[in-house]
């Protein structure tokens, strides 16, 4: 861990990736500070261009959107943050489990990981977000972090399949450590940077697909977040009436999360793999990606 | 087993898997499933057809296991049942119209994401560390990170309502007919450009990493070095020795990604209002059309599921040594 944080300092990318998503945390954190309006409230009239007073101008409904905006911060990365912990949590379990104990739980935890990976992601999501309703954010989440483990746990699997078979790991067996201590304290520990990238790349997977579900209209509309401003910017038709602000504000924002994030992951992937440099496992992490993304 | 042939079963589980989602999810949800299932369509359906619209999702009198077996049986005889928005139109003949729009779409977007993306991975490869192969990967990572919703709606406000260089919605002028006329191939072409970039925008990325990390891990290969002392061109055996080789892994990306076709695009389909397949699905979500929601799933991992048996094929062709191990 203290390589990492010395690592994360010299490395430029990871530098500026920290220091964007720390910012947005940062502003999500101390919106009640940076503005004076209740982001649900009406006050101004409606479709208002940029100005001193509200100064990302109004939605349709004369709400201001920098209010909105950085409200809406809050509930993307709760969001991303806990979807993207529960799909790590979930992924790493099975993978450490499957690739640990072998034979016969490996194979189940496999056959399971391969059918959930060969079922398209979003059309699933959409299914499973349209029964359930007005999905509020932490539903999205949970739902989110039940389907979209499996590219984690395949990944963390390969990798718990080289560690365990190193003299140390040998070592603890032979003198008799239980399975579970052996999995959690020899093997964890050195699948870690696979863990790491995972949580990133789910975090990005994450907040792009629940700003896509709510865009399509699966969320709960009256919820303040990046996609349901999306999803109501789009319904008002703000494009077509000119009101660009409504609609580019929280574009930048998402997009800027993203590149953040993205950011730190690839700052990750150095830090852990110096041999690869710009390159290696994050590879399979923007497949992770593009599965909420490309196939969108 | 066959290498093949258990693929084959496992294809069919997974299929079956997709299936059993679809036909346990409306029964685990709270409240009377049919009720909610239909509620939004029973004040404007008939009885009659309230009651076709069962029988199509197995809600059939009989225990569970019953209705599970109805269900099934109606499915792999290729009954999706009929849209509850557009009844009696049958889930299939929606799906099939639309299906043509976003196979031409998002078939030209991923090919040319492909062939873009590897000659952009094989360049960043050859001359890794340089200048430009920091700003081809670090621009290729930032373009899979920012979201499609983010992508479509920024070209669409640009290039479709600020610079008016292109349609804003629709596949073609809506005052044209369907004809095979080059006024309305002209039309349609002029309405896929935007959609189109959009697409190869958000897919070109994830191809230039592959192909450039595939590509660094051959160049260090023997017969790499070999070609080089034999003295060839640097062009020479950037394409033929490393490029050709690296391309076999990309490749069965490319079949994975050509099988997504289906699901793909949704976001920018929307966002541009093209009549494909993901548009069907999103006007599905407003109108709370069960039928068709649940049918675009099917037909969604069926395609996934036949594109991931068609590179097991490759792979068999490709590497012999998979024929014969269990």
């Amino acid at each position: 861990m203290g390589q990492l944080w010395i690592g994360l300092r010299r490395n430029r990318k990871a530098f500026i990736g920290l220091a964007i998503v720390l910012l947005i945390l940062l502003v999500a954190l101390a919106a009640p500070l940076l503005t004076e309006y209740n982001p649900a409230a009406r006050t101004g009239r409606p479709h208002q261009p940029p100005s001193a007073e509200h100064i990302l101008g109004t939605t349709r409904l004369g709400q201001d959107v920098w209010a909105r905006l950085i409200y809406g911060a809050q509930t993307s990365l709760a969001v991303g943050f806990a979807a993207g912990l529960l799909i790590t949590v979930v992924g790493t379990t099975l993978g450490i489990v499957a690739g640990y104990r072998g034979g016969k739980t490996d194979e189940v935890i496999s056959f399971f990981t391969n059918m959930v990976l060969v079922v398209p992601n979003l059309p699933l999501l959409l299914v499973i977000a349209s029964f359930v309703g007005q999905a509020g954010p932490m539903v999205i989440a949970l739902i989110l972090g039940l389907t979209s483990w499996a590219w984690g746990a395949r990944v963390t699997r390969a990798e718990t399949l080289s560690v365990k078979q190193r003299d140390f790991v040998k070592a603890a067996e032979m003198m008799g450590e239980p399975q579970w201590r052996i999995m959690a304290f020899e093997i964890l520990p050195n699948v870690f940077s696979i863990v790491g990238i995972n949580f990133i790349g789910s975090v990005i997977f994450a907040v792009i697909t629940e700003a896509t579900l709510e865009f399509l209209g699966l969320g709960d509309p009256n919820v303040i977040s990046w996609g349901t401003m999306l999803y109501n910017a789009q319904k008002a038709s703000a494009l077509s009436v000119g009101a660009w602000w409504d609609i580019l504000a929280p574009c930048l924002a998402l997009a800027l999360l993203g590149i953040g994030l993205s950011l730190l992951n690839f700052a990750v992937d150095e830090i852990a793999n110096p041999r690869l440099r710009t390159g290696g496992r994050l590879a399979r992490w923007t497949s992770l990606v593009k599965s909420g993304e490309g196939r969108l | 087993m066959p290498f093949l042939l258990r693929r084959i079963l496992f294809y069919l589980a997974a299929f079956v898997a997709a299936a059993t989602i679809n036909f346990f999810l409306p029964r685990l949800m709270p409240g009377d499933p049919v009720a909610l299932m239909f509620s939004s369509a029973a004040s404007e359906l008939p009885p009659e057809s309230l009651e076709a619209l069962k029988l199509t999702f197995g809600f059939v009198d009989g225990p569970l296991w019953k209705q599970y077996l109805t269900y099934l049986s109606s499915i792999f005889t290729g009954d999706l049942g009929v849209s509850v928005k557009y009844f009696p139109l049958p889930v299939t003949d929606l799906l099939g119209r639309a299906l043509l729009w976003t196979v031409g779409l998002v078939g030209t977007a991923t090919l040319v994401s492909f062939v873009l993306g590897s000659f952009l991975g094989m360049v960043a490869a050859w001359r890794r560390g340089s200048r430009l192969d920091v700003v081809l990967s670090v621009s290729a990572i930032f373009a899979t990170s920012i979201p499609a919703v983010v992508t479509s709606l920024v070209a669409l406000f640009v290039f479709g309502f600020t610079l008016g260089w292109f349609p804003t919605g629709y596949a073609h002028d809506p005052a044209l007919d369907p004809s095979f006329s080059l006024a309305f191939f002209a039309s349609v072409a002029h309405h896929a450009i935007l959609p189109l970039i959009t697409l190869c925008f958000v897919l070109t990325g994830g191809f230039t990493v592959t192909m450039r990390n595939n590509m660094i891990n051959l160049l260090g290969q023997d017969y790499v070095v070999m070609a080089r002392a034999k003295g060839l061109s640097d062009r020479r055996v950037m394409v033929w020795y490393a490029a050709r080789n690296a391309l076999l892994p990309t490749v069965s990306s490319l079949a994975i990604a050509l099988g997504t076709v289906l699901g793909g695009s949704l976001v920018t389909e929307v966002v541009f209002n093209y009549p494909g397949l993901g548009n069907t699905l999103y006007q599905a979500i407003l109108a709370r059309d069960y039928p068709v929601i649940q049918g675009q799933l099917l037909v969604m991992t069926a395609a996934m599921l036949v594109s991931n048996f068609i590179v097991d094929v490759s792979y068999v062709l490709l590497d012999p040594r998979l024929k014969g191990s269990g």
